[in-house]
């Protein structure tokens, strides 16, 4: 445990930890664009900056990538600090005037328009990279990435065309805090040729990444529910079976272990794809498999395996 | 051949020998990029066509840049036994005067520059002699190069063999005290020796920050890792300045020693040089000296009978200016964007590809040989007492010759200015240190000492040695424009402050350029820079207002003159 001081107060804290983590778990706030407690800390948007007093040094840092020292002093509301975050929410408030987490930001840090007139503009794109990194880090499917350095730099597709690596699954726009990622959920779209117009299904289309991906509907209740890249995906990571997929989540039948003809083998629980069961061993031969429904996936692939018929 | 053992250095050392003071004759050719610019090339094939033509034996040689660059195609010739003479400004129309000469061993005065009875090279134990005997009469009237000002001002030592050994030939590296250095730290000194001994000479980052090299060599050698990693950095990216390119194509070898004895210390195995995108010819050079020290037994597995084993790789980058700041290379060097990484964890800990890492600029490594040669102690006599050592400096801009140059820290601008740039200091307007992070200052401050504390004081800092002289007819709000330009061009775009900070300096000097500033804007600028130095990620946006906040503090009459006037 390492002990520091966070604007006057004593806290004790797992060493490791960043000081942005430190002082939210004591109840501080710092204010973040680009920090998500899912994804590696980036630095980027420099609003979590902090002032640390440390070995008779003080320098600014920004408290989501620096890890806590024993002894440290550290500011979160320093004049520079404040002086500094402000500084940085003008030119984020130039940039994006429309934005509506920048606007609410700028508004507790008191600041309102530039006193010098810049040229106009008026992006939806802070350049947090947090889609990018979603993409990259959790999702893993790497198919967006950032573009052009500088005053250019801009979250894109590969060579501005299809995100071949797209999978669709939106965490990108889930993720966005100013929603300027585009996902469309779409029921029904006609498309028009000279040959002539054609329905086609439930489809969804992320217009930043030019992409569009059928939707799976779900074969009980009809419903369209995840894309269907994003659903391969899930099943070779999860190995589940072909026909897992085949409904939505809420008409998925979740199993039940019938204790009374359980052996206990214990080959439902080699299989699960996301360690859903386990052995309730109560000595002898009175030991069932036991099932934690907020784990099961309802792959029913324990089914298969079971040698007695005991899930259903 | 293969050097087995330490003994097995003297036998090359004499090839080597015979290739620089040869029993014939040798002409080398400055054949830098700054040569090469001014037809090096081309002065070697009539070199070698006359020599056919008029049937006279010599070594025809590329070497690289001996710093003269205003002089530049240089030739220098050695007859067996004579001095070694160099000319200036040679052309084609020269080459058969030159060989005729050599046949009649008198030398052309109207060309020639300086001669060179006998030489010691700073790590080379006794002086390498090419006159043989009494110097032979018609020599007289060419300056000694100990008394020639170019060279009488200066101290080799990093670029001793600069511009007199073929860059492509380890021979002739090994004969002027090449690789001595490696052979004693892995026969006589641990690598807690090395180190103690890097620590004891002060030595201090050349790269900008200045931070000592001892220490970090000790956090690294601490620092628990699977394997570890030496990496030169050769990004250097200032506008204008090119000594470290002009050192790299001259003396690869150099570097190569460093970096050996840089990894031995710290228990690397590995190697990586980061050279700049358009260092072509550097990196040809690099390349070709690695092969040849691969096959001399100096890299690879057990050198020369030791159990230190240590590769080298080079690595092209893209020529990002911020790929100079050692985690954005790092990065780079992993494939990925070339952007600034947190720190901490810092490179020493956790540097390439995860693994602790030493970076060090190529000219901290090029001074470690001689560190290793002559002891730590000798060392910090050299220079200042807390900046020791020599600096390689670059002078450019409204300067009449342009040239690089080694000369002791704490040496003053003004005298670098005067004695090699042969420019008066009073028609100095201002000057810039440290590329353009350093920020430019006022002919006032010219008497200032080349030295890290002495330039921080400034409010500059002494970057990785160019300077850039500004004349008196130079408009400083235009210089502010170049510089904040330069810097849009280059930030990475990561953070906000320095991604939106830098194209808003942009604006504002605009409005400055069309008359239109005001005193809102000046102090809208201090308000920004104050911001952008405590938020921005990394030091080329800490420091991206420096050029404009300098003009705000030396020439405020310049920026008055383009006010509003309503």
């Amino acid at each position: 445990m390492v002990t520091l001081t966070i604007n006057g107060k004593k806290i004790k804290t797992p060493e490791g930890t960043t000081i942005l983590q430190a002082a939210r778990a004591s109840g501080i706030d710092i204010p973040t664009l680009c920090y998500n407690d899912a994804l590696e800390p980036y630095g980027a948007c420099r609003l979590c900056i902090v002032e640390i007093q440390n070995n008779g040094r003080t320098t600014i840092e920004s408290s989501c990538t620096y890890p806590v020292a024993e002894g440290m002093v550290v500011l979160t509301e320093s004049p520079r600090v404040i002086a500094a975050r402000k500084v940085v929410l003008e030119l984020l408030l130039a940039r994006c005037p429309n934005v509506k987490k920048v606007q609410e930001l700028a508004q507790q840090y008191g600041v309102s328009e530039s006193p010098v007139e810049y040229g106009k503009e008026n992006e939806y794109c802070i350049v947090c990279g947090l889609c990018v990194r979603a993409c990259n880090e959790v999702v893993q499917a790497g198919a967006i990435q950032f573009s052009g350095s500088g005053k250019n730099r801009i979250v894109d597709s590969p060579f501005h065309q299809t995100a071949e690596d797209c999978i669709a699954c939106g965490s990108c726009a889930f993720i966005c805090p100013t929603g300027i990622v585009k996902k469309n959920d779409l029921e029904r779209s006609s498309v028009c040729t000279p040959d002539g117009c054609s329905e086609e299904g439930p489809k969804r289309e992320i217009l930043n990444w030019q992409v569009e991906y059928q939707l799976k509907t779900c074969l009980k209740c009809g419903n369209p529910f995840a894309p269907v890249p994003h659903l391969e995906k899930l099943s070779k990571q999860f190995r589940a079976l072909p026909q897992f997929f085949n409904l939505c989540p809420s008409c998925r039948e979740y199993i039940k272990v019938d204790r009374d003809k359980c052996l206990g083998c214990g080959s439902c629980m080699e299989n699960c794809p996301v360690g859903a069961l386990e052995l309730d061993d109560r000595g002898g031969y009175d030991k069932h498999a036991q099932v934690y429904p907020q784990n099961c996936m309802a792959c029913h692939t324990c089914e298969i395996y079971c040698p007695v018929g005991a899930i259903s | 051949m293969k050097i087995q053992k330490p003994e097995d250095l003297s036998k090359v050392k004499k090839q080597g020998v015979e290739l620089l003071a040869p029993a014939t004759a040798r002409i080398t050719v400055g054949a830098a990029t700054c040569g090469n610019a001014k037809g090096a090339l081309k002065l070697i094939e009539a070199f070698k066509h006359e020599l056919k033509k008029q049937k006279v034996k010599a070594d025809v040689v590329a070497v690289g840049c001996n710093g003269m660059c205003f002089a530049e195609p240089i030739v220098e010739v050695i007859k067996a036994g004579k001095p070694r003479v160099t000319y200036g400004r040679v052309t084609v129309d020269h080459v058969a005067d030159v060989v005729k000469s050599l046949k009649t061993g008198k030398v052309i005065e109207a060309l020639a520059l300086l001669r060179y009875d006998e030489e010691k090279p700073a790590v080379c134990l006794e002086p390498l002699k090419y006159v043989k005997g009494k110097a032979a009469a018609g020599f007289a009237k060419i300056k000694e190069y100990k008394k020639v000002d170019f060279f009488k001002n200066q101290l080799k030592l990093v670029s001793r063999n600069a511009g007199t050994i073929s860059p492509e030939r380890i021979e002739e590296y090994i004969a002027r005290g090449g690789y001595a250095a490696l052979a004693k730290a892995l026969s006589s000194m641990t690598p807690q020796d090395v180190i103690a001994e890097v620590s004891a000479s002060k030595l201090r980052g050349r790269g900008g920050a200045g931070f000592p090299t001892g220490i970090k060599w000790d956090a690294c050698r601490k620092a628990s890792g699977e394997r570890k990693y030496v990496v030169c950095n050769g990004s250097e990216g200032d506008p204008e300045i090119a000594m470290h390119r002009s050192f790299l194509e001259s003396d690869p070898h150099a570097i190569i020693e460093g970096m050996a004895l840089a990894g031995y210390a710290i228990g690397a195995q590995e190697g990586w040089i980061y050279l700049n995108d358009r260092y072509v010819l550097a990196y040809e050079r690099v390349s070709t000296a690695i092969a040849q020290a691969e096959q001399a037994g100096l890299l690879g597995s057990n050198i020369m009978g030791s159990s230190f084993s240590f590769t080298l790789k080079v690595k092209r980058g893209g020529g990002a200016y911020v790929c100079g700041e050692e985690t954005a290379l790092l990065n780079a060097l992993e494939g990925s964007f070339g952007e600034p990484r947190p720190r901490p964890p810092f490179p020493v800990q956790k540097g390439l590809f995860g693994m602790p890492t030493v970076v060090n600029n190529l000219e901290t490594l090029a001074n470690i040989p001689l560190i290793v040669m002559h002891g730590g102690k000798w060392f910090s006599s050299i220079g200042t007492a807390a900046s020791t050592g020599t600096k390689i400096v670059a002078l450019s801009g409204n300067i009449a010759q342009r040239c690089w140059v080694e000369v002791p820290m704490g040496t003053t601008i003004d005298t670098i200015i005067a004695k090699f740039g042969k420019t008066d200091p009073k028609k100095v307007k201002a000057f810039q240190t440290g590329g353009p992070s350093g920020g430019i200052l006022p002919a006032k401050a010219l008497k200032v000492k080349l030295d890290y504390d002495a330039l921080a004081k400034q409010g500059t800092l002494l970057g990785s040695g160019g300077i850039l002289v500004m004349g008196e007819g130079t408009d400083m709000v235009d210089m502010a424009r170049f510089f904040t330009d330069f810097f849009a061009e280059e930030s990475c775009g990561k953070c906000v402050p320095c991604r939106e900070g830098v194209k808003r300096l942009q604006e504002i000097i605009e409005t400055f350029m069309e008359g239109r500033g005001s005193k809102e804007h000046i102090a809208l600028i201090r308000r920004m820079s104050e911001g952008m130095r405590d938020a921005s990620f990394c030091a080329l946006g800490k420091t991206a207002a420096a050029p404009l906040l300098s003009v705000i503090q030396h020439f405020p009459k310049e920026l008055e003159k383009r006010m509003n006037k309503n």
